[in-house]
């Protein structure tokens, strides 16, 4: 996996979680910026996704092939999935959802590259 | 569903994000069981049974939560329960005799290796729960 995508997508996710939730403590529904965040978060991720598959396809594998895509296809869902969640819960905790997707995503991160290559933990 | 049981909706709310919690840890709880069953169970039968059980109570607990009802809620109440008390007793138990548990399972060490959170989560499903507790039971 490459270093630099993962960590990108780290920082991003944490402050996309920081933003909403200051925005749920100010009691502010989802709306079109964190939209926009959400949008930026998942470009990355499919990035990820992408590059994960060509270097699964050029003979790199990761120590477990079933866990790592299913973290990775997780990871992929969730921005999408906390989304629905913002525009169905028009209040503070539309922003609550989406910060607790974000904290989780760096976690996701983190094992995907444990997973690729448990020697470096 | 009946309309009299929950003065305030269940799932709106805060309630929406414990939802969405208990989804990710149901989620997570059963690809990693079902990994690990299909392709190691032999290795450690009785840790990845447990977890594959977590997993069942945490997505029983998702729904129980998330639908409407006075059934569902005293399903999300006893999932939640389970969950606290098998998140405790594993937890003691892989302090206690950790050669019994060479492999983790999601409750092992109180849930230490996911942040803790399995050992609050049922505490804050049941917070949640007792506030929105139905009228007249």
């Amino acid at each position: 996996m490459v270093d630099a995508l993962t960590t990108t997508i780290q920082t991003a996710s944490l402050v996309l979680a920081v933003w909403c939730l200051v925005s749920s403590f100010r009691g502010k529904p989802m709306l079109v910026p964190h939209l926009v965040g959400i949008a930026v978060l998942e470009v990355l991720l499919l990035v990820q996704l992408v590059v994960s598959i060509t270097l699964m396809a050029d003979g790199h594998r990761p120590a477990d092939t079933p866990t790592f895509v299913s973290y990775l296809a997780t990871a992929v869902l969730a921005p999408v999935a906390c989304a629905v969640w913002g525009f169905t819960e028009r209040s503070r905790w539309g922003p609550a959802v989406i910060a607790f997707a974000c904290l989780v995503l760096p976690v996701l991160m983190v094992r995907l590259e444990q997973i690729w290559n448990p020697l470096v933990v | 569903m009946s309309s009299e049981t929950t003065p305030a909706a269940r799932t709106t709310g805060p309630g929406r994000l414990l939802v969405a919690v208990y989804a990710v840890f149901a989620v997570a709880a059963t690809g990693r069981s079902a990994v690990q069953i299909l392709t190691r169970f032999d290795e450690a039968p009785l840790a990845y049974t447990l977890s594959a059980v977590a997993a069942v109570v945490y997505v029983v607990a998702t729904v129980g939560i998330a639908r409407a009802g006075r059934a569902s809620y005293w399903v999300a109440v006893v999932c939640c329960l389970v969950e606290f008390t098998g998140v405790v007793a594993v937890g003691a138990l892989t302090l206690a005799v950790p050669e019994a548990f060479p492999h983790d399972t999601v409750w092992s060490a109180f849930g230490r290796g996911y942040g803790f959170v399995p050992l609050v989560l049922p505490v804050l499903g049941l917070l949640w729960l007792r506030r929105v507790r139905p009228r007249a039971v």
